[in-house]
């Protein structure tokens, strides 16, 4: 809304971002987002965020990419069908490995598809905002408040330990 | 700690109904133990004290291995667990005790005594097996004990003097009075040198031990596969104490979900590496087909008696685990995991004696498992508890979890 501010406060570490979460967390002020280098379950649960569901994309990716890997070890033994030792043409033992990396290879993919679709990307309008140390080393917190408190968020963001930088 | 509450911690360690408890069962398994040796079949009774002595040795090797790890990777999130797992070390003497007794029943242990082995002879005798394991063991658990006692420099309270192992501690640590940044350097060194002993000394016992029980078969990767089992193994140990401890108000010992969900994904990768480690060999000896490769896995795998043991191994201890483990919520909660662990513990006991009893018991038509090794399992998990609930009680600093170092 035109009349709020989002403020953006960059932490060094996790300690001080989960008390300035904490502590936003009592005032009027709401919390935007929070960007962290880690994957911190305290934060998480202090948010009380819901889980992902981008696991689910994997775990679809890992089992295609099972199935996937063995019928296309199956096909190809089958177009040229050459026995070696006795063994059958398609065997079960040697294909499970091919299996094994086409669900680790698939399950990334789904991984990241899963990723593209439920954040909605590519997100033009976020770049504006964006600032490298929130995917660097930083912990970043994105909080609104009505204009009229802008210098009193600004203050709390600095009296917590973070850097401050006014987004809109 | 005060006096008030190092007496209530040392009654709930160790008091009159656990050590009944203990003794009933040690006395069970004993009283299993020698009917067996009595009966017709000796060989039965020594395959059960093998399969139990590798199991739950392996189970104190590998949870010290957990302390170590966690002091050379500098794991702060498992520092409340490496307490417990270092009270697992407490078997190291009771093990190396069951390793010279297992030389009584020499004749039924090691079957190749009696076989045509050629140039390997030179490897396989009895007394070059028997120096080198024992240099083997005093090798690997005198490390873990020199890692412990720099460790417990630092956990233990010096202050308290009770008991005679505390005072014998404090002497040693009050002899010299050592820098603390170099003991703690030392003690990361220790800490190395028992992780690469750990791997290479389970290896040989692995080799003298399980795989020279039918010395005509060899795989390379068995050493590393026995090894990895025992971490696994004991990591399912250390669930099952952390919850106990947990669970009990009177213990000052608490973990985070976030803590269990840690284990429990540790213990889901290390159910994979196994799994691995067994397929790696089981490729490679599917793809060369020599009979003198294939006949040790088509015995335990595909033929009677002991083909529903292997699947039942297969199931209980990587399919049920590996469905489970994947739930968050889950590895997050003790009772289940406990609940988890123990099942897996069996499956990798019965996989103890499926690796031992097919090459100790050639040539049988019925399954050489019966209620007697049940009841010698129990005798042993009596006696694991009734030496970790000792080292409790005498140093229940290791049972006492600190919430601020865990991450």
């Amino acid at each position: 809304m035109a009349d709020d501010r989002t403020i953006m406060g960059i932490f060094s570490d996790e300690e001080t971002t989960l008390s300035a979460v904490r502590a936003l967390k009592e005032t009027p002020w709401s919390i935007e987002n929070v960007m962290s280098p880690i994957p911190s379950r305290e934060i998480a649960d202090e948010l009380s965020t819901k889980p992902s569901r981008v696991g689910y994309f994997t775990l679809a990716g890992g089992i295609i990419g099972f199935f996937t890997g063995f019928a296309l070890s199956a096909y190809t033994a089958l177009q040229w069908q050459l026995v070696v030792s006795g063994k059958p043409i398609v065997a079960l033992v040697p294909f499970f490995i091919v299996g094994f990396e086409f669900t680790i290879l698939f399950a990334v993919f789904g991984n990241v598809v899963g990723l593209i679709l439920k954040m909605k990307l590519p997100d033009y309008r976020g770049l504006a905002d964006h600032d490298s140390r929130c995917t660097g080393a930083c912990f970043c917190v994105v909080a609104v408040c009505p204009v009229s408190d802008e210098q009193k968020l600004l203050n709390f963001l600095k009296n917590s330990g973070a850097d401050t930088r006014i987004l809109s | 700690m005060n006096k008030t509450a190092a007496k209530i911690t040392e009654s709930v360690f160790f008091n009159r109904s656990l050590l009944r408890m203990t003794g009933v069962s040690i006395v069970i398994g004993l009283v299993s133990f020698i009917i067996l040796l009595s009966g017709k079949h000796p060989e039965r009774a020594w395959q059960a004290y093998l399969t139990n002595f590798l199991f739950w040795s392996s189970v104190a090797q590998g949870g010290l291995l957990f302390s170590a790890v966690m002091q050379v990777a500098r794991g702060r999130w498992g520092r409340s667990l490496t307490g417990p797992a270092e009270a697992l070390a407490g078997f190291f003497p009771v093990s190396f005790l069951l390793y010279l007794i297992l030389f009584l029943g020499y004749k039924q242990v090691f079957p190749w005594r009696y076989m045509e082995l050629g140039e390997k002879a030179a490897w396989l005798n009895l007394p070059g097996l028997f120096a080198r394991d024992t240099a083997g063991f005093l090798i690997l658990y005198g490390l873990g004990f020199i890692y412990l006692y720099h460790s417990w420099a630092f956990r233990l309270n010096r202050k308290t003097d009770a008991g005679k192992t505390r005072e014998y501690l404090n002497r040693l640590w009050n002899s010299r009075s050592v820098d603390p940044d170099r003991f703690r350097a030392r003690m990361t060194l220790f800490a190395v040198l028992y992780i690469i002993a750990y791997a290479v000394i389970l290896s040989l016992i692995a080799y003298d031990l399980i795989m020279a029980l039918d010395p005509h078969w060899y795989s390379a990767l068995f050493g590393a596969y026995h090894f990895v089992k025992a971490f696994y193994m004991a990591l399912g140990v250390l669930i099952i104490l952390a919850s106990i401890l947990h669970m009990n108000p009177q213990i000052p010992f608490a973990l985070r979900p976030s803590q269990f969900h840690d284990l429990g994904k540790l213990f889901f990768a290390f159910c994979l590496v196994w799994a691995d480690f067994f397929y790696c060999q089981f490729m490679v000896i599917w793809y060369g087909n020599i009979s003198e490769e294939t006949a040790y896995v088509i015995a335990r795998t595909m033929a009677s008696p002991w083909r529903p043991m292997a699947w039942l191994v297969f199931i209980v201890s990587f399919g049920i685990p590996f469905l489970i483990l994947l739930n968050r919520k889950i590895k997050s909660n003790p009772k289940w995991m406990s609940l988890l662990s123990a099942l897996v513990l069996l499956g990798l006991w019965l996989e103890h004696t499926l690796l031992i009893g097919p090459s100790l018991n050639p040539h049988v038509h019925t399954l050489q498992l019966g209620i007697f090794d049940g009841l010698i399992f129990v005798g042993f998990i009596g006696l694991m508890t009734l030496v970790v609930a000792s080292v409790l009680h005498v140093l229940p600093e290791l049972a006492e979890s600190r919430i601020s170092e865990g991450s």
